[in-house]
């Protein structure tokens, strides 16, 4: 099987200052950094923010290839966005969307990359205990996060092996040939992994007896 | 342990809501108490469908499952709490990026402290051998080493039973015999269906499934035996593949 592509990059061990920052603190900087993509008006003001992140990045010790490979997946996406919004508003207003996306990407990147998945999921339930009393369990909020992290790159690998098989058969002009089988193919996966969440006893209610 | 019991179980689905009911397994009585229990049978007799019942991943149309006394339907958790299940393919069991992530990802429920749940993974990864493969990401490892992760991430939490479904069809020969020689060094008890005739004659018992019903059920050499008598009269017995008409003529 193919080697999936990774659009949040996975844990780097180390020791940098970002490796050391709170998680409270990571959680809070990809919160801002979404909520002023909504709020920045200015091109060059997201150019800015956006080099701050990506240095942030490179501080951490990710390296710059994990940061190429966390952002050219979403390319073809922001390359069209970006078109029709160039199209339709102007050049700088495109600019703008397509930078502001690109900065929760590599904000998303600097909190999964230097922080531990499980030291992410054990920050996801502290975050959503308060909802408990709402009926909310907060280990299936933090085994959610967690099949989508292994998801994401899933979908993406499925898509890649779709477009090669098409490739060979000379269908890659055909959608159907292409859309179809991937959505197959993750449809299963879901079964799979649901399966297999069952298998282990993971995603149970928290309050079933343990007899 | 105690034992697993299968009371008169059969296994239906319906592929529409028009057609009759398929059965997958019929009338299904077993006691399960050996240590050593293999599963052999064709593609679609409906093996893995006997071992997703002993931990409630199937649950019968009719009859019970019980394991140690707990209903598998009625009492899934404390089922699945003592029954680990590990599948053929180790990539769609894996949920986690790495294995040290995966290992940890089963020791959650059971160990809240993130520390102490570090240092058990560590433990069981090294128990496997898997130590210094732990941070690497589990589509980097070899075929073996997944099923071993696999492996480690289900007996991390200590189950009582080990099901395995075709564990070594994936394998090459060197990670068999890998395989095989762990399997051989743990001390729950092992229920495993296998296309590996080699594997299932180191069970101390050894139940054939055919059509979805027990055809043999006993000691491995007769079962084996039983096995490559109903694969051969299958081949033989007259069908389109095996129709004169239907048989290239040497030239």
């Amino acid at each position: 099987m193919r080697r999936r592509g990774v659009l949040i990059p996975y844990y780097v061990r180390g020791n940098s200052v970002v490796h050391r920052t709170p998680l409270w603190l990571k959680f809070l900087l990809v919160a801002a950094c979404g909520l002023a993509s909504f709020l920045i008006v200015d091109w060059l003001v997201s150019a800015v923010v956006l080099a701050i992140m990506c240095a942030l990045f490179l501080l951490s010790g990710a390296g710059f290839k994990r940061l190429i490979r966390a952002v050219w997946l979403v390319t073809p996406l922001l390359a069209a966005v970006g078109a029709f919004q160039w199209w339709q508003l102007g050049g700088p207003v495109a600019a703008r969307i397509v930078l502001n996306v690109l900065v929760c990407v590599v904000a998303a990147s600097v909190l999964t990359a230097t922080t531990p998945v499980q030291a992410l999921l054990d920050g996801v339930v502290a975050l959503s205990k308060p909802f408990r009393r709402f009926g909310a369990d907060p280990e299936r909020f933090a085994l959610t996060i967690a099949i989508m992290l292994r998801s994401i790159p899933f979908i993406a690998g499925a898509f890649s092996d779709v477009r090669d098989s098409a490739r060979a058969r000379g269908l890659e002009r055909n959608p159907r040939a292409l859309v179809l089988p991937v959505f197959i193919t993750t449809v299963a996966y879901a079964r799979q992994t649901g399966d297999a969440l069952a298998a282990r006893g993971l995603g149970e209610a928290e309050d079933s007896p343990v007899d | 342990m105690g034992s697993i019991i299968l009371n008169a179980v059969s296994v239906s689905v319906y592929e529409d809501e028009h057609s009759s009911p398929k059965a997958l397994l019929q009338d299904v009585s077993l006691e399960l108490t050996e240590q050593r229990i293999a599963v052999i049978g064709a593609n679609g007799s409906g093996k893995s469908t006997l071992l997703r019942l002993l931990n409630g991943l199937v649950p019968p149309s009719q009859g019970t499952v019980t394991v140690d006394g707990a209903d598998t339907v009625a009492e899934a958790r404390k089922v699945r709490s003592q029954v680990g299940f590990v599948f053929t393919d180790p990539l769609s069991q894996l949920v986690m990026p790495t294995g040290r992530e995966d290992v940890e990802l089963s020791l959650r429920r059971s160990v809240k402290n993130r520390k102490e749940r570090a240092t058990r993974a560590e433990s069981v990864l090294e128990r496997f051998g898997l130590l210094p493969l732990a941070d690497q990401s589990i589509y980097e490892l070899s075929g073996g080493e997944r099923q071993l992760l696999a492996l480690a991430a289900v007996l991390a939490v200590n189950p009582a039973v080990l099901v395995l479904d075709e564990p070594s069809t994936l394998l090459d020969l060197r990670n068999r015999e890998l395989l095989r020689r762990t399997l051989a060094d743990l001390e729950q008890q092992i229920i495993l269906s296998t296309h590996d005739l080699e594997l299932a004659l180191e069970a101390e018992r050894v139940l054939v499934v055919d059509g979805g019903r027990i055809v043999f059920d006993g000691g491995a050499s007769d079962a084996v035996e039983h096995y490559r008598a109903l694969c051969s009269a299958v081949v033989e017995a007259p069908g389109p593949r095996n129709h004169p008409q239907n048989q290239v003529q040497a030239p």
